[in-house]
């Protein structure tokens, strides 16, 4: 056994699939315990916040701050508000309004924002502008409003016995804060999603309930697989024959299709997670028979099987003790490759619409399911489907590898 | 030729067998469904009336219409008969339009889609895994975790990511739709350039997913082949290399026929996905309407119309295989 | 040996692949013609007046031809289209271009999203299965691109305006009969005149076959009789009284029902026999209409109509002249996510779904799109959307629960998340029954309930509420009891309704705050539908509060709406597709719903309306979420401009209703092309 594991831990693939899975499952298992936030909490109001450290700006007022004089600072902030996109836009706007062109400068910014503010009127229409045309000027007229003040920003607060505001402090332009010193910072490494919810902290959720659902399913098929495949390889006879009737039905019939018919007419109310691992068991464990079946005919007519069979030993224990010693490293493998497809059969499930129950769990095919139909990759929300495909495609990777592995070292045919 | 029909009934009678077992499940499951799907009809044509006799005299009218007012056996005899005729009954959620009329718009575009993408999936991922166990080395080293890789990426989410590439970000490829959104299907040139970039998208979100486990198969096929016996024997004989890879590749290639008829469902149920993120429409959004609209006959025939192109795919490659295989004539003949 | 194998394979399958392209082309083209030879037959019919716009047809066609090849290199973003080969073909084929009937010239072409999902099913007026959004929706603003009502509604202002009728209507001194006359210049599609005795017809018919419009009016409307040609008289239903049941509803008949050719009605009774089952399924493709649109192009992937150019209302007593765009074309998209897309590339005009943050189109992507408001709510609300108590649930009979859940609940939050700000708050429009447009919420008094608001998030104000009220958690388990029990609700609306869905996620979040254990259940709508709309058994275990509509803008409105929510006279219906599916029971409100049909004096309703709203408020036996526009009103203006705005200056003003719906029509006459 031990040499076993030594020659499974000597193939490269398999290490590095195994590795790649146990880091999945620490994560997994580690994250939550150093950040207990409850995944499915909603904690934005709006959607699809971008990733970053948010910092909570009513305590950074009121933390201490330092003055930095940094050079770049007043023209970071002026091309932050008017990037050279908008003073096209400008030039475009005052030439078509009939300022002589010859005066527009459109480095010279003060000259520039002078021009406008003196000019621009909202009301004025060109022919080919649009409506769009026209609420982006009024847009960037409003963001331009005082972009040239060197005054810092007076911060009121409200007196709650005459309803007056009275100066509580000023920010100035070169104050700054020491991001530690904010009580309140929240990392959101993959931003919120649709609903408002922290992404990372669901995605690690529902890498967990996948993970569960293609265990289960997982170990449902290969269970249902392994009794059918060494009833049917062992017995033979009219077992064999209806056993494999329905084998091959089966198989031919998509087991998608199926999954589908059945997850559809269990109705919404009663899809939990753990229903649709059960249903994608029940309908994926052909694989498993057909494989086990063969490996126990070429089994039994062996030797040893013959030796037992001859020795008087019952049926339960020569398929213990004679057959399933040699089939377990096909049912391992076998195992393996379930679990990575009862993983993609939820995640497929999910974007028809036949996952599990939303909101009570998180899964990576409801993320991803949701992602889609909030309009995520259309509007360039990244975060919100691109980790979650990775994810899947890590598991099922590593999954793959460990089993790519394990077959070199079975099959020494195919070691290199 | 007596050994191949033997061979040929045989496959042909089980499939006749599948179609009838497939044909009940179709039938039964979806009719398990909680929920009444002809109040969800009524629902919509009852929108903004105020008396209740009329609502429930158009219920009755329509409950009578679509037979589910009746015993399930009675049903299931009228559907036999009603589908041998290639009459699926109407469509609950498109009413009154057929079933037959719905899948007939849908059903090709899955095929052009579908079996293409998977063939060439198919020979692309043999011939890289054939040159993967031929050549070894750094060829195999890069090809096979990549291969691993993107067989590990489920079709959907290569059709996301290829979607957001090609479609959003580049902006090379239009993202949905069969063709083009100013043009009416006609057999200009026109048209059938904006067809050929419209399909490029699915089309190569299967391909690419089809590539990845058919190359691992055929490794690990050809390795096996190439350590076998025989080559060592001819190599010995001095038979020309080329000849001997020659018959690795055909021995090497026949399992990987079996693997694509076991396979195949597995394939076109993935691609379905695939289809409903491009809204490529084909059988896949079909599929997609049917389930949000609760309309079982519409889902019952198209999981039955997958089944059955499964079926028919199957039992080509199949009689195919036969002929490919000398050992089936042989043992067919004992 | 290998690699001439390996080639061969290669080529095979790629040849396999072209013939296959090949074969699927012929394939799916010849559909059309081969597929539905009965669609071919009434072509055939109709091909007499066709054949009369044909030439006018074909000029324009020809005359625009050159520009359309300038127009790519013309186009100053050309980027945004999704597939630069398609602009190319154009320039490759200028021949092929010029006679292909079959490409929509792209300066000629409306493009819509988010109105037909799934494909046409038929064109028949008399039926509201036809899954026809572009053509067919007798609503109370009614689609008037194919067929035409008498009279369209507005909105925004909320008057109706003459369509097919000529002036205003007047009802009689007795307030029984209203007449009107109509347009003599309205005529239909094959020529003759719109006639009275076609608005007659049309009734009796909707009658006779118990149509849907005809079941839900025949309750108000005794009958409509042609009094001359042009002359209309339409009587309304007595009540013991003498006086009409509902003068509103016989109103509002006028401005949403179309008027259909009695000559082809007749054609069409003769088709199917007089079997009512048949007539509704009758697909209609020989329909007559009177509207400036008509079918051109109908399959799984688009629909496409195209203007007749001897559309009636080009009369001097009408429009005055044609709608601008030659062709409107809807492609039909899978979900919402594929019409954004295609609204992004420029491949939509006009698009009529919600679009999650829009505001991003033009924010960060920097598109030419815009929505009717620049700015938060972005759309006109109009409807409701309303969470309902079940009254019979234990603890939910009891006001301070009820109000607890409703102050409780962060509404912020629901607008923000589920309708990404498309919804006004209820600081910008404070609760009422009435819906944000100006016309509605001039009806009520708004000091006089101003006491009774909430803005939500109010978890101490809940919690005292249900302290006061004495359901408290006395076995200190985090809830709280009422009659010993834990309160525990399950609160619901159908699958897959995303927005909705996030707004009970939140719901649920608010109880939980204080002690209220709220958790939520989505069934397939088709289960949904079945057990809310039986309001004559109680509702079961996991309908303790629901989603469901309430009426949008319209003539009857907000009377219709209030009835809606809060009527009495549906508890009991087998079938409920009304409303008050709570069951709510209020005799004072049951009174006032049924006086305001035949008040007249402003003063009288909005004291009226006033008292509604202060009962709403106090008792609440339903809450709102969010406001929800009519139509969700967002234009791409990189081909077509001078859409409806808000400030646009049109008077009346278009309301932002997709250019199709009611008044929303005259939107169509005023655009222009951002290029001409």
């Amino acid at each position: 056994m031990r040499h076993l594991t030594r020659q499974v831990f000597n193939s490269g693939k398999f290490v590095v699939g195994f590795s790649i899975f146990v880091g999945i499952l620490l994560i997994v298992i580690i994250y939550p315990i150093l950040f207990p936030y409850p995944p499915l909490e909603i904690i934005g109001q709006g959607n699809f916040f971008p990733p970053g450290l948010y910092v909570n700006v009513y305590d950074s007022i009121f933390t201490s701050h330092y003055i930095l004089n940094l050079d770049d600072a007043t023209a970071n902030r002026i091309a932050s508000k008017l990037d050279s996109e908008d003073r096209l836009a400008i030039q475009k706007w005052l030439t078509a309004s009939g300022f002589p062109e010859s005066e527009i400068d459109i480095e010279n910014t003060a000259q520039l924002l002078d021009q406008w503010t003196n000019n621009f009127d909202p009301t004025k229409r060109f022919p080919g502008m649009t409506n769009a045309d026209r609420n982006y000027f009024i847009r960037l007229n409003n963001s331009l409003k005082g972009l040239l003040s060197t005054e810092g920003a007076i911060i009121a607060v409200e007196n709650p016995e005459t309803a007056s505001l009275e100066e509580a402090g000023v920010v100035a332009q070169n104050d700054y804060i020491v991001v530690n010193e904010v009580p309140n910072v929240r990392l959101l490494p993959l931003g919120t999603d649709n609903f408002g919810r922290d992404v990372l902290t669901e995605l690690v959720a529902a890498t967990k309930v996948s993970l569960i659902i293609g265990f289960v399913a997982g170990s449902i098929a290969t269970l249902i697989g392994l009794i059918l495949g060494l009833l049917s390889g062992y017995i033979g006879g009219q077992v064999d024959d209806v056993i494999m009737f329905f084998t091959n039905l089966l198989t031919v019939i998509p087991s998608f299709v199926l999954l589908i018919l059945i997850s559809f007419s269990i109705g919404q109310e009663q899809r939990g997670a753990f229903t649709i691992a059960v249903v994608i068991g029940l309908t994926s464990w052909v694989w498993t028979t057909r494989a086990v079946r063969s490996q126990v005919i070429s089994l039994r007519n062996r030797d040893h099987v013959n030796l037992s069979k001859l020795s008087g030993h019952s049926i339960s224990y020569i398929i213990i003790a004679d057959i399933l010693p040699y089939i377990a490293s096909y049912v391992v493998m076998a195992l393996i490759l379930q679990i990575s497809s009862a993983i993609l059969a939820e995640a497929g499930l999910s974007i028809l619409g036949l996952g599990p129950r939303t909101t009570e769990v998180a899964t990576l095919g409801l993320m991803l399911n949701w992602a889609l139909i909030y309009q995520a990759p259309i509007l360039g929300y990244w975060w919100a489907f691109y980790p979650v495909i990775i994810v899947i495609a890590l598991i099922a990777f590593s999954l793959n590898l460990m089993n790519t592995g394990l077959d070199q070292v079975f099959n020494p045919a195919l070691r290199e | 030729m007596k050994g191949y029909r033997r061979y040929f009934v045989g496959k042909f009678l089980w499939f006749c067998i599948t179609l009838v077992a497939a044909f009940i499940l179709n039938f039964t499951l979806p009719r398990l469904m909680p929920g009444d799907p002809v109040a969800a009809i009524v629902s919509r044509l009852a929108q903004g009336m105020s008396n209740t006799t009329g609502v429930q005299a158009i219920y009755e009218q329509y409950a009578e219409l679509f037979g589910t007012n009746r015993p399930m056996l009675e049903q299931f005899v009228l559907y036999l008969r009603n589908v041998a005729q290639g009459n699926f009954g109407f469509s609950f959620s498109q009413y009154p339009r057929t079933v037959a009329d719905v899948l007939r718009a849908s059903l090709w575009w899955t095929i052009i889609l579908q079996f293409p993408a998977i063939i060439v999936g198919w020979i692309v991922g043999n011939t890289l895994g054939a040159m993967a166990a031929y050549r070894k080395g750094g060829f195999d080293k890069v090809l096979m975790p990549i291969s691993i890789f993107m067989s590990s990426l489920p079709a959907f989410g290569m059709a996301v990511v290829l979607l957001v590439l090609f479609g959003v970000t580049l902006k090379w490829l239009p993202t949905s739709g069969g063709y083009g959104f100013d043009l009416i299907p006609n057999l200009s040139g026109r048209f059938i350039w904006s067809m050929f970039v419209h399909y490029q998208l699915p089309f190569w979100s299967i391909v690419l997913v089809t590539i990845g486990g058919q190359a691992i198969g055929m490794r690990s096929m050809a390795i096996y082949e190439l350590n076998a016996d025989y080559v060592r024997y001819s190599r010995f004989m001095g038979i020309k290399d080329r000849k001997i890879v020659g018959y690795v590749f055909r021995n090497a290639v026949l399992p990987q026929i079996t693997g694509l008829a076991l396979a195949i469902g597995t394939m076109v149920s993935g691609a379905l996905v695939a289809e409903i993120i491009f809204s490529y429409p084909g059988l896949g959004t079909t599929l997609l309407t049917a389930i949000r609209g609760q309309d079982y006959p519409l889902i019952s025939a198209t999981t039955l119309i997958i089944t059955i192109m499964v079926l028919v795919a199957n039992f080509a490659i199949e009689i195919l295989y036969g002929f490919l295989d000398p050992r089936i004539k042989a043992a067919q003949a004992d | 040996m290998k690699n001439k194998n390996r080639i061969s394979f290669i080529i095979l399958g790629l040849l396999l692949v072209l013939s296959l392209v090949a074969l699927s082309a012929c394939g799916t083209s010849t559909p059309p013609v081969e597929e539905n030879p009965a669609e071919a037959a009434p072509t055939v019919e109709v091909a007499a007046p066709t054949e009369e716009v044909a030439p006018t047809e074909a000029a324009p066609a020809e005359e625009v031809a050159p520009t359309e090849e300038a127009a790519p290199a013309e186009e100053p973003a050309p980027t945004e289209e999704v597939a630069p080969t398609e602009e190319a073909a154009p320039a490759e084929e200028p021949a092929m271009e010029e006679a292909d009937p079959n490409a929509l010239p792209r300066n000629e072409t409306l493009y819509f999203n988010g109105q037909q999902w799934g494909s046409v099913v038929g064109w028949n007026p008399y039926s509201n299965s036809n899954n026809n959004a572009m053509a067919i929706a007798q609503q109370d603003n009614a689609r008037v691109l194919m067929f035409e009502s008498p009279y369209v509604y507005n909105m925004l202002d909320g008057k109706t305006y003459p369509l097919l009728a000529d002036g205003p209507f007047e009802w009689n001194a007795d307030r029984t009969e209203i007449t009107f006359k109509l347009n003599p210049a309205a005529h239909w599609s094959d020529g003759t005149p719109v006639t009275a005795e076609d608005v007659a017809y049309t009734w009796a018919t909707h009658v006779k076959y118990n149509t849907p419009t005809g079941a839900s009016n025949v309750d108000y409307i005794e009958d409509i009789v042609a009094v001359d040609d042009q002359t209309v008289t339409v009587k309304a239903k007595l009540n013991d009284a003498g006086a009409a049941v509902n003068p509103l509803i016989v109103e509002a008949y006028l401005s949403a029902n179309y008027v259909i050719q009695k000559a082809w009605t007749q054609t069409l009774e003769e088709r199917v026999g007089e079997d009512a089952t048949q007539l509704l399924a009758d697909p209609a493709e020989d329909v007559v209409f009177s509207g400036p649109y008509h079918k051109y192009f109908a399959d799984d992937s688009k629909v496409v109509m195209v203007r007749d150019d001897n559309y009636w209302g080009q009369d001097a007593s009408m429009w005055g002249k044609l709608p601008v765009p030659t062709y409107l074309a809807h492609t039909i998209f899978k979900d919402n996510a594929a019409g954004t897309t295609a609204l992004q590339a420029g491949e939509v005009d006009v698009s009529q779904q919600f679009n999650s943050n829009v505001q991003d189109l033009w924010e960060k992507d920097g598109l030419p799109i815009s929505t009717y408001l620049p700015d938060p709510p972005y759309q006109i609300g109009a409807s409701l959307p309303t969470a309902f108590y079940n009254l019979e649930s234990p603890g939910l009979d009891q006001v301070a629960v009820r109000k607890a859940i409703a102050i409780a609940v962060d509404y912020p939050t629901i607008i923000a998340n589920a309708m990404t700000n498309q919804s006004a708050t209820f600081d910008q429009v404070p609760r009422s029954l009435m819906n944000p447009t100006a016309g509605e919420q001039a009806l009520f008094d708004h000091e006089a309930v101003a006491d009774l608001q909430w803005v939500g998030n109010d978890i101490e104000g809940a919690k005292a509420l249900l302290d006061e009220a004495g359901i408290v958690d006395n076995d200190g388990d985090g809830w709280r009891e009422y009659n010993g029990e834990n309160l525990h609700y399950i609160a619901t609306c159908p699958n897959g309704w995303s927005d909705w869905q996030a707004a009970i996620e939140v719901v649920a979040a608010a109880g939980k705050e204080i002690g209220i254990d709220i958790t939520t259940n989505y069934p397939e709508w088709s289960v949904y539908q079945t057990i809310v709309t039986k309001s004559d058994a109680p509702l079961p275990e996991g309908y303790d509060i629901f989603m469901m509509w309430s009426d949008g803008a319209g003539p009857t409105q907000p009377w219709s709406r209030i009835r809606h929510l809060l009527s009495s006279e549906f508890i009991g219906m087998a079938s409920n597709w009304n409303g008050n599916w709570g069951k709510y029971s209020n005799p004072d409100v049951d009174a006032l719903i049924q006086a305001i049909p035949n008040e007249t004096d402003p003063d009288a309703l909005k004291e009226m309306y006033t008292e509604l709203v202060q009962m709403y408020l106090t008792d609440v036996p339903s809450f709102t979420l969010m406001y929800r526009p009519q139509s969700f009103h967002t234009v791409n203006e990189s081909v077509w401009t001078n859409f409806p705005f808000d400030g646009d200056g049109t008077n009346p003003p278009v309301p932002p209703l997709d250019l199709m719906d009611g008044w929303g029509v005259a939107g169509l006459y005023n655009l222009e092309l951002v290029n001409p």
